[in-house]
């Protein structure tokens, strides 16, 4: 039996920008099955971080529905967005978005802990050693390199084992090696946990890992966007 | 070429506005405008005391006499050189009714009194028609105060030693009452003449007499005062004339307002805190534009100028703004000001204070932007590929830590020079830098602990705590600028806290548990005895001691004038009490020489008391000439001893032998220990049988000497206030520079799954963290002010005030909390999605 973790139904999101108001999305249904990755990808403007924003509850749906495992997110208010997430979703960005005041140990703690979790930072420090970082756990984000912190990011989205993983662009600031020993410890994460895993990017070559690929332009889906056949 | 090119670039860069330097400007503008608003008040208070300074002091000139009328040739010299004279006698006395008696400073006036400026009373008559009374009973007019306190009305009868008076009217105005200084009871006027049969004015009795004299126009007071010291040389007389009609004033107004200055300072120290984070942002801002300019060839002297230039147009705009509010302020409200004054002001633009505000204002613009307008020498070109700012670890060149040490000792020169008060100057220098030194190291200190705690074992789990700490203690912190910024005006405020309610304690508190109930002079020689009987078998009296008194000025020391030894010793201000005595005082401690036998008959010794000896650097053997009624006693010091001052118990500077004073005309002083319930019935008995005696209220003089102390001690409090004001605006600058950040955090933790509540809770906890930090360092660092000043300086017992203390913490956390929340609606309501799109 398939299990649907989240749709979305003739989503629209559109912003006001100082030239006037520019819609973003305009109109996206589409639905994601549990274990799955999902590959959004497309030129830059078409709209795929917005799309995972809606995703992950960030940015709120201007039109049409989101729901996510049974919660529909047009309809929660900021804090229950905010419960939604640290139960359900773990969210990796191109630029890592580290708390600079926390080391890596309580960057990768801090979600545990707002769940409630006993043993936060025993699972943290776990979670570090899972991405190769365990001489760094008390090291500030500005003390390292963009490869670690990003690993960083991988081990606090993945750490309160969420049941949707998100990632937006993460090898975007990263050089190809480094680029490609992240990607292989999000999807190394992503198996282990059996979490579903929705990315965003910009490579044909990292979207060729997922199960399936969208392909956006200019705010929806394009026609070929199954051209890419799960493997 | 280089500053014309520097000139250039720095205009072209000022183009994007001054948005990022309101903080900057706003801590400059406070800090000249208090100094330059303090320095107004206190120049238009000088100006109307000059202005005025014929009325205050009641002539053009006036000699004043201790304890004594003006002899024939005294006042054949004053009727030849004036036009006209009016005689004043001071003294203290006793108003007694049937019911009520309370103490009073006495004027007794001839007619022509005032000789300028008018007398004001209520009824509206002449004081020569409130004198004269009504025919039988001479009149007196006496101050609102007093007479309520009495139950007196126009009309109504009271008495002044033996003599009746009938009060005509009430004393709204007294034209010379700010050349009078402290009096410990309310004024009543009489006549002279009216007096005659009082019993107050007998030989020996204390009081001052004074003559004012009216020049004609254009008389040289210059060479009138010279003539004067020569013809009536050896007299003892104490001349003063218009150009400076209350020196004791305008010396009281002169002190406070360069404390005042001093505290000024301080806050000019806190916004220079402000006006360095202000530039070190900017400057951080401008990496890349200073790393371009490189790369298009700059050299480091270009860069440095480019932006000296910058900060220098804005120091001078800050300045101006401040030397306008500060200027303006008392101006504008000088109807209000002048109200509150008990002596004319003359409220107008003054040069002098503005320019000292104004050179204090570019010493400190310089002082806290030197070291990071340094640094944009450090940055290269390379930067431009990093992204690096200017924070840089390290020292700048050395040139730059010996001209930030330059300007630093300009600033304190300065300070020193102008407020007058090279000590308290040199003093107030070293606190505020040690100040600055306590509160970095106590924000190191903060940062460490706060960073241990956000990892210690026992705090996980409670996430707003360990965040909170994390914040307080990790990298980019606010907590050194605020901890800076609000310690210092918090350590004056402590500092002010404890050594007020120490000082009072001692004063209000302790003193009266050792100082005598009353303080009783003018005592005659035949009275004596039967006072002392009657007071000994009096109910409720524990002890009764006297001692003759006499007063004299100390006019030379070994043959040369006084000054020359001892400088301006207080000792040497005004006369001095002086006794006589066979013996040592009972329990005295001789600390050096030898006191003279009983019988001695010899030239005249004196014993000096140790401390004062030491400070007008007296020894054994030196001569001192004293002016005693006019006549001249040069006395060998042949003793020194100890003289405790701070049981309120007889003690004199000096007492001499008894021949050496024997003839002089005297009376005796005496304190009374006596229960405080017996006290009443003690002066009720006293002013009854001895209508000529004063007794002074010990109690009342200590709530009188309180009420001052309260006053000085709330003006210095406005002054700290205004440094907490300047430290507050830092703080707001601090917090609005940290928006951005926490607005970066906030989405990150919404991201995470932080809730608004956590979120707002977390900033909250952090705010007051560092705010209950820079309380309780200040609380350190003013408690040891406070115990240094008050044990060292004020020679006490120090007892540390908790109160003021807690206050002070409270305080501290609401301040940073408002500060922090004010700043935290924005992150709070920041969408994450638009926060972390944007940093992408």
């Amino acid at each position: 039996m398939t299990d649907t973790v989240l749709t979305m139904t003739d989503a629209q999101l559109s912003l006001d920008g100082n030239a006037g108001r520019v819609d973003i999305l305009k109109g996206i249904t589409l639905s994601v099955q549990r274990g799955e990755s999902l590959g959004l990808i497309g030129p830059s403007g078409s709209g795929k971080s917005s799309l995972l924003m809606l995703m992950g509850g960030l940015e709120r749906a201007t039109g049409g529905q989101v729901t996510a495992l049974g919660h529909d997110l047009t309809r929660l208010g900021e804090d229950a967005l905010a419960r939604f997430r640290r139960e359900h979703m773990g969210v990796v960005f191109q630029s890592f978005h580290l708390i600079p005041t926390m080391t890596a140990l309580e960057n990768v703690a801090t979600p545990l802990e707002l769940a409630g979790v006993a043993d936060a930072f025993d699972r943290a420090s776990a979670e570090l050693d899972q991405v190769g970082l365990a001489a760094r756990k008390d090291h500030y984000p500005a003390q390292m390199s963009g490869g670690e912190q990003q690993r960083v990011a991988l081990a606090r989205a993945a750490a309160p084992r969420p049941d949707i993983l998100l990632a937006d662009e993460p090898t975007g600031n990263l050089d190809g090696t480094t680029g490609q020993a992240i990607m292989d410890l999000l999807f190394g994460l992503r198996d282990r946990h059996g979490a579903t895993l929705i990315l965003v990017t910009h490579s044909r070559e990292l979207a060729a890992r997922c199960n399936r690929v969208i392909r956006l332009r200019d705010g929806q889906i394009a026609p070929e966007q199954d051209a890419k056949a799960a493997e | 070429m280089t500053l014309r090119l520097a000139t250039r670039i720095a205009l072209r860069e000022l183009r994007g506005g001054l948005s990022g330097f309101r903080v900057f400007l706003a801590c400059l503008a406070l800090g000249v405008a208090a100094i330059a608003a303090v320095g107004t008040v206190r120049e238009s208070i000088n100006a109307g005391l000059q202005r005025e300074g014929a009325v205050i002091l009641g002539g053009d000139a006036s000699i004043a006499l201790t304890y004594r009328f003006a002899t024939d040739e005294e006042r054949a010299w004053m009727a030849e050189v004036a036009l006209e004279v009016s005689e004043i006698v001071d003294f203290r006395s006793m108003a007694v009714t049937e019911t009520d008696r309370a103490l009073t400073q006495v004027k007794a006036v001839d007619d022509a009194y005032p000789i300028y400026g008018e007398t004001m009373l209520e009824p509206d008559v002449s004081l020569v028609a409130a004198l004269d009374g009504d025919g039988s009973v001479p009149g007196a007019v006496m101050d609102r105060v007093l007479a309520e306190r009495m139950g007196l009305g126009p009309g109504d009868s009271f008495r002044l030693g033996t003599q009746d008076f009938t009060l005509s009217a009430i004393l709204v105005r007294e034209p010379d009452a700010a050349a009078g200084g402290f009096g410990l009871g309310p004024r009543t006027i009489v006549r002279t003449s009216a007096l005659e049969n009082s019993g107050l004015l007998t030989p020996g009795t204390l009081f001052d007499s004074q003559y004012r004299m009216r020049f004609a126009e254009g008389a040289d007071l210059v060479l009138i005062e010279a003539d004067a010291r020569t013809s009536l040389e050896g007299a003892g007389l104490r001349w003063q004339d218009r150009r400076n009609g209350a020196p004791g004033l305008t010396e009281f107004v002169d002190r406070l307002s360069a404390f005042l200055v001093l505290v000024g300072l301080a806050g000019l120290a806190v916004g220079g805190v402000g006006v360095s984070a202000a530039v070190r942002s900017y400057l951080d801002s401008k990496t890349s534009t200073i790393a371009t300019l490189k790369t298009l060839g700059a050299n480091r002297r270009t860069v440095f100028l480019t932006y000296f230039i910058q900060v220098g147009a804005l120091t001078l705009l800050g300045i101006v703004l401040g030397l306008a509010l500060g200027g303006l302020v008392p101006i504008a409200f000088a109807p209000l000001i002048e109200a509150s004054l008990p002596v004319p002001a003359e409220f107008t633009l003054h040069l002098r204070p503005l320019a000292e505000a104004a050179l204090y204002g570019t010493l400190t613009a310089l002082l806290f932007t030197v070291w990071p307008l340094a640094r944009t020498e450090d940055v290269r070109a390379a930067e431009l590929f990093r992204d690096a700012g200017l924070s840089h670890p390290g020292l700048p060149r050395p040139v730059w830590i010996f001209v930030t040490f330059a300007i630093l000792g300009a600033l304190v020169a300065s300070a020193a020079t102008l407020s007058g008060l090279v000590t308290i100057a040199l003093w107030s220098a070293a606190g505020l830098v040690a100040a600055f030194a306590t509160l970095i190291g106590a924000s190191i200190a903060i940062r460490l602990i706060a960073r241990r705690l956000a990892r210690a074992g026992w705090l996980r789990g409670h996430t707003t705590a360990r965040l909170a700490m994390g914040a307080v203690g990790g990298p980019g912190s606010e907590t050194t600028s605020v901890v800076l910024s609000l310690g210092v005006g918090l350590t004056v405020l402590a500092a002010i806290g404890q050594i007020d309610s120490n000082l009072r304690g001692a004063i209000a508190r302790d003193l009266p548990q050792v100082a005598p109930s009353y303080f009783v002079v003018d005592i005659q020689n035949d009275q004596l005895q039967g006072f002392r009987d009657r007071l000994t078998e009096k109910p409720g009296v524990e002890t009764v001691e006297s001692a003759p008194m006499l007063r004299g000025i100390i006019t030379q020391i070994n043959g040369r004038p006084a000054a020359e030894t001892a400088g301006d010793h207080w000792v040497l201000q005004g006369d001095r009490g002086i006794t006589y005595s066979t013996d040592p005082p009972e329990g005295a401690v001789i600390t050096a020489g030898t006191w003279w036998e009983a019988d001695y008959s010899g030239p005249p010794q004196v014993s000096f008391a140790a401390e004062e000896a030491a400070e007008m650097n007296l020894s054994l053997g030196d001569e001192v000439t004293i002016n005693v009624l006019g006549r001249d006693i040069a006395a060998n010091v042949t003793s020194f001893r100890e003289v405790d001052f701070s049981t309120a118990g007889i003690g004199f500077i000096l007492s001499m032998n008894p021949a050496a004073l024997a003839g002089a005309p005297h009376t005796h002083i005496a304190t009374v220990y006596a229960d405080e319930a017996a006290e009443a019935g003690i002066l009720r008995d006293l002013a009854q049988t001895y209508p000529n005696i004063t007794a002074i209220r010990v109690r009342d003089a200590i709530d009188r000497v309180s009420e001052v102390l309260r006053s000085i001690a709330a003006a210095v409090t406005y002054g700290a206030l205004a440094t907490l004001l300047t430290g507050g605006i830092v703080l707001i600058g601090a917090a609005a520079a940290g928006e951005r950040s926490r607005t970066f955090e906030a989405a990150v933790l919404k991201t995470l799954g932080a809730t608004r509540g956590a979120i707002l809770a977390n900033f909250a906890l952090r705010s007051a963290l560092i705010g209950a930090a820079a309380g309780l360092v200040a609380i350190a660092a003013g408690a040891a002010a406070g115990w240094g000043i008050t044990r060292f300086v004020m020679d006490t017992d120090y007892v540390f005030e908790p109160i003021s203390a807690f206050a002070i913490v409270v305080g501290g956390v609401l301040v940073t909390l408002v500060a922090g929340l004010a700043f935290a609606w924005g992150p709070l309501a920041a969408r994450p999605a638009s926060v972390l799109r944007a940093r992408e």
